[in-house]
């Protein structure tokens, strides 16, 4: 996490009371769950979980020892299943892959027995609504497009899952919300970007309406497979080396280099496939002003990453004017905090 | 046709190209040339001879298999070339209603520019028509016959429109009824045990949203 967002970020130590707006925000994305409500003091408070689990044999020392150490668990199918950021750093200190219950932006196909766990993480960052049938926006990918995939079915199951839990749950583009969160001040018009865990969501918007949105099926887990295959250490581990706090412009290592390499790689791609949808021509707003790019989602969080980001976007000849090129500085949560801006609209 | 180009292909893939200096350098002075068009041709008569060495097919049912291959051949040409005719004619008519589309929005405008103001809210109402003199009283009575003349001119439009996307493969499909997913979540979280009712997660505060929900109001007007 980069000083600037930790500036933006202050741990709150208290939940948030009732007497405020209603409505919430959920992020569900690949890599992290994060759910944003509106609080007492006139800010928002996210809540934030990796989206992971792993699975140790079950046994009462184990439980009791989970507990004492605030390790979230829960037994499934006979066996100890540690949810979240736990889960993580145990994977890496045994050396293991964690479970994902989403791959390339979508529920994941291989992890379907992982719902219960998804179910359970988002009840806890979500929590009860405090009046029934409260809004909560959670956030779809858009349509691959280098991958066929079904977001109808992902929706339909986070739509069920929330309305289960006593919400009414409405979709909303992951990069339209990275506009709502980001773009105010151009009166929502711009390019908002989501690098998630498994996807990059792009969005181009005039005045708060989508125009076209789209995505393509490359993200951190992206860059942390294929680190991983050209070092030769697991997934878990090439995650950390990204996200243990290095600058993709100034590597250190030849892990570091690798990590580098395969970002600069992920930039250059969603900005050609950017530049290919605005010269096809098909339902692309035409814009007289320069717009703003906003970037948000996890990925960008590496240090370096705008600058990178504005080299690569310098090399190409982009087909509009392109005014300010900045990260969001709650790069992290930017997706929620735009759901959350989208449910209290639909509240008001 | 396309045995010529697949034996060029294959010519292709398993021969090298050597310049004339490099055929002298290796001691070759002549070359025998021949055209792939008579490779393929002598394949032909081998594949044909084969067949009739081979008694298995008799030589009157090879000529007819060949016979009836060619013919079905020219008629799936002939339905794809009718095919792209149609289409073509299809296309046209399109164009021709786009037009005419295009003129009678343009003579409604100038209808329209002809009423005084307030008369051009609204089509066809009686009271804006016997309020207005007599150049208004025209464009109101000629107003719902350029509407009616649209909307049939769109309904048609959306016929050829269906016609030709079924033509293309495509069809207008009606949305059906929203799928539901609720059976996947029967039961589940009810009897796992867990710790997590024990467990405070992190919360993190971020910069409030009123400035966006205010920008927001105001784009649709409400504030």
């Amino acid at each position: 996490m980069t000083d600037n967002h930790n500036q933006n970020l202050r741990t709150a130590d208290h939940v948030a009371d009732t007497e405020v707006a209603l409505g919430k925000g959920l992020d569900v994305g690949t890599a992290n769950l994060a759910a944003a409500v509106q609080n007492d003091e006139g800010g928002i408070t996210v809540t934030v979980e990796r989206n992971a689990f792993l699975d140790i044999p079950s046994d009462v020392y184990s439980k009791n020892m989970l507990t004492k150490l605030k390790v979230p668990y829960v037994v499934h199918n006979g066996k100890l299943v540690v949810i979240g950021e736990a889960a993580f750093e145990l994977a890496n200190v045994f050396g293991r892959e964690t479970r994902r219950p989403m791959q390339d932006g979508l529920v994941s196909p291989n992890e379907l027995d992982a719902l219960p766990m998804m179910k359970l993480i988002i009840s806890k960052i979500l929590g009860e609504p405090r009046q029934a049938g409260e809004n909560c926006y959670f956030c779809v990918p858009a349509p691959s497009l280098d991958v066929d995939n079904n977001v109808v079915y992902h929706q339909g199951l986070f739509e069920s899952m929330i309305n289960k839990m006593g919400y009414t749950a409405h979709a909303i583009n992951e990069a339209h919300a990275v506009i709502f969160a980001e773009l105010a001040e151009s009166d929502f018009t711009g390019i908002g970007l989501s690098f998630g865990g498994g996807m990059a969501n792009a969005c181009i918007a005039y005045k708060s309406i989508p125009c076209v949105s789209f995505s393509v099926a490359r993200g951190g887990d992206w860059i942390d497979k294929n680190v991983a295959h050209v070092l030769g250490v697991p997934r878990s581990k090439a995650a950390y080396i990204k996200e243990r706090g290095i600058d993709i412009r100034d590597p250190k290592s030849r892990e570091e280099e690798a990590v580098s390499i395969y970002y600069r790689s992920l930039i250059s791609y969603v900005l050609t496939n950017i530049k290919a949808r605005f010269e096809s021509g098909k339902n692309m707003p035409s814009f007289t002003q320069p717009i703003d790019i906003a970037c948000a989602g996890g990925t960008s969080l590496v240090g370096g990453f705008i600058e990178v980001f504005r080299e690569e976007f310098a090399k190409i000849d982009f087909p509009i004017p392109v005014g300010r090129i900045f990260r969001s500085d709650e790069a992290l949560t930017a997706v929620a905090k735009g759901c959350l801006v989208a449910a209290a609209i639909g509240e008001s | 046709m396309e045995t010529v180009k697949d034996v060029k292909d294959a010519l292709s893939a398993r021969s090298r190209t050597a310049t004339l200096e490099q055929l002298a350098s290796e001691g070759r002075k002549k070359v025998r040339l021949i055209k792939a068009e008579h490779v393929a041709a002598m394949i032909h008569a081998a594949v044909h001879s084969a067949i009739e060495t081979s008694g298995l097919v008799p030589k009157e049912d090879a000529d007819r298999l060949v016979a009836r291959s060619r013919d079905e051949f020219r008629s799936l040409m002939r339905e794809r070339e009718d095919e792209l005719s149609k289409l073509a004619e299809l296309q046209d008519a399109l164009e021709t209603r786009d037009r005419e589309i295009e003129r009678l929005k343009n003579e409604l405008e100038a209808a329209q520019k002809g009423m005084p103001r307030g008369g051009a809210s609204g089509f066809g109402g009686s009271d804006q028509g016997s309020q207005a003199g007599p150049q208004t009283g025209l464009a109101a009575a000629g107003s719902p016959d350029i509407s009616a003349a649209i909307e049939k001119l769109a309904g048609s439009l959306n016929d050829r429109l269906e016609k030709l996307g079924k033509k293309m493969g495509i069809s207008a499909a009606v949305e059906g009824e929203e799928v539901k997913f609720d059976g996947l979540f029967k039961d589940t979280g009810k009897t796992l045990e867990s710790n997590m009712d024990n467990i405070q997660v992190k919360k993190k505060a971020g910069g409030g949203i009123a400035a966006n929900l205010e920008r927001l109001k105001k784009l649709k007007g409400g504030g």
